[in-house]
């Protein structure tokens, strides 16, 4: 019998700034696609109340992107030349190429479906002053004229995000009239509701990739070094972590601007709770099988549960899935049962989106800093 | 002697396992031949199981794997196997990712940091610094001045085997010498006819 000793050396390549890159760009597509799907549902139904998560979708898949990107760029010795990326980006056999191109796709994707839907007068999802009424298109969509701009005699509301009394931001639309040329533009540009989903679905595909991307970036190539990232358990996790905190950041912007929150919003929230759920039971099967399947991953097992257990356990699970379902379902509940004030709600709903963003990042963190390579016997 | 030039396939460096005593030689020889300062480890003596009754210690470099696993997670194609079956990387187009040192089983890619020379252009084969990765050439340069690498032509126990396919073959077959890699580890390095060497 050949003796064999082990060949370990610690993980030791990447740092935090993978980890948060990998988080938000899961995060981005997750609430992209989410929020295309409200998009979609809201034209097909005519029901504007899927609107603001649509809207808020794309705003976190574009804020997303423009935050993970330049992380990750940092973290590379030479960030200027990774960003030519049509002429650098030329291995389509690794997954930094693929998800290169996917994110680029999504990334203008997320900024024209954003703008398309946030800025205008004739955008979609918008309130109307008078249901439709002549001339009665609302500043920021606001049903409420004295809140948001809009006219109430009658004439063309102001448009979309300039009105007088929107938080200050009509003050500073009257200074330079940016917000109005954004609407301009938007109005300008914006194709037909059908075209304009039809892009959206084709981004959306790039999306897509970017979501399967935030688990294959955790790769080691086709000698799988790193037990911990099997893509049989990785993928799940963050597919269904990636659409839970997407949905559910959305809801809580969503939730701020639409006080009191309306019966769809809240579905959405029961639906990122679930998808959230969906993630939970992936970790838990991560955790008790996965060290089953490959006992090279166990150390890496034991460092979560151990080590970082303050991070996984502590910030990833209870605070990242757990805590944001509880506000949800609670805040749902006690809406419907009338026992919750609509400014209750609102927070609980807040504070869940927040904390979703923070469990993401801290699943990422915990992936990243758990890794052990997978020891490599060597015959002596 | 064996050069880059045979043609069936990569003239390697292959550890001796057994015969390998600490001395830091071959570590020194690479520094010293290119130049090289001390934070880079194009070669590297490992302990292995440090501090256990195991404890052995093992030089490790780049192989040039047939199936390198470098290569195929590399997103920029800086890493590369040339005609002669030799890994390559270009300083011009790695970008400092890592993903080779993730894919990597053998530790091989490093990245030195800016205390480090950086390789001009027309040198390639000069030390990266400034986080771009940096590994064995396997002395390409002396390979073609008919001379063996500076680690294991400096190795005073011969635990650094040189030679192409055939020549370790022929050195893996002799007594006491010790198989380098398990079967997993030869497929990546040898790729097909990883059995056919190491049964020498």
């Amino acid at each position: 019998m050949v003796l064999e000793i082990t060949f370990d050396v610690p993980y030791s390549q990447w740092n935090w700034q993978v980890a948060v890159y990998t988080a938000l760009i899961g995060l981005a597509a997750g609430a992209y696609l989410t929020g295309y799907v409200a998009d979609l549902i809201s034209w097909q139904r005519d029901a504007r109340e899927h609107g603001p998560i649509a809207k808020f979708g794309y705003l976190i898949g574009l804020v997303g992107i423009g935050l993970g990107g330049p992380i990750l760029l940092s973290h590379l010795a030479t960030p200027f030349r990774a960003m030519l990326i049509p002429l650098t980006m030329t291995n389509f056999d690794s997954w930094m190429t693929i998800g290169a191109y996917m994110l680029g796709g999504m990334g203008l994707g997320a900024f024209l479906m954003f703008a398309w839907t946030a800025f205008g007068r004739t955008r979609p999802h918008r309130r109307t002053t008078d249901e439709d009424g002549p001339g009665g298109v609302a500043a920021d969509g606001g049903s409420d004229v004295a809140t948001d701009g809009g006219s109430s005699e009658g004439g063309p509301a102001k448009a979309a995000t300039g009105g007088d009394t929107a938080d200050g931001v009509g003050t500073a639309e009257e200074r330079n009239g940016v917000l109005s040329q954004l609407d301009a533009i938007a109005d300008y540009t914006r194709p037909t509701e059908p075209v304009r989903l039809a892009i959206g679905g084709v981004f959306a595909i790039f999306a897509a990739g970017v979501l399967l991307y935030s688990a294959m970036a955790f790769g080691s190539g086709s000698f799988e070094r790193v037990a911990l990232w099997d893509k049989t358990f990785l993928i799940p996790v963050m597919l269904f972590s990636g659409l839970g905190a997407g949905l559910t950041a959305s809801v809580g912007l969503a939730a701020i601007t639409e006080n009191p929150t309306n019966q769809t919003i809240q579905n959405y929230s029961l639906i990122g709770s679930g998808f959230l759920v969906a993630a939970l039971g992936a970790l838990a099967a991560t955790i008790f099988l996965l060290p089953e399947q490959l006992p090279a991953a166990e150390p890496a097992i034991d460092n979560m549960l151990g080590t970082y257990a303050w991070l996984f356990i502590g910030l990833a699970v209870v605070a990242g899935i757990v805590v944001p379902v509880l506000l949800s379902i609670g805040a749902v509940l006690g809406q419907r049962r009338d026992a919750l004030s609509p400014n209750a709600a609102t927070a609980s709903y807040a504070i869940a989106g927040f904390l979703v963003i923070v469990g993401k990042i801290a699943l990422s963190m915990s992936y990243l800093l758990a890794a052990e390579f997978t020891p490599l016997p060597l015959p002596v | 002697m064996s050069t880059q030039e045979s043609n069936n396939g990569p003239a390697r460096v292959i550890p001796n396992w057994e015969s390998c005593i600490d001395c830091g030689a071959c570590e020194v020889a690479c520094q010293r031949t290119w130049d090289l300062p001390p934070e880079t480890d194009r070669i590297q003596v490992l302990a292995l199981d440090h501090g256990t009754e195991d404890e052995t210690n093992k030089p490790m470099q780049c192989y040039n794997c047939s199936e390198a696993p470098c290569v195929e997670v590399c997103p920029t194609d800086a890493l590369r196997i040339r005609d002669n079956g030799s890994v390559r990387v270009s300083g011009d187009m790695c970008i400092g990712c890592h993903y080779c040192g993730v894919g990597c089983p053998f530790g091989a890619p490093q990245y030195p940091d800016a205390g480090v020379p950086e390789a001009d252009e027309a040198s390639p084969l000069g030390a990266r610094g400034n986080g771009l990765m940096d590994k064995c050439t396997t002395c390409e340069p002396r390979q073609e001045e008919e001379l063996e690498p500076a680690c294991s032509s400096e190795c005073p126990t011969d635990a650094l085997l040189f030679g192409t396919p055939d020549e370790l073959s022929e050195k893996l077959s002799e007594d006491g010498v010790s198989k380098p890699f398990n079967d997993e580890a030869a497929q990546v390095v040898f790729g097909d006819d990883a059995d056919e060497i190491m049964s020498g």
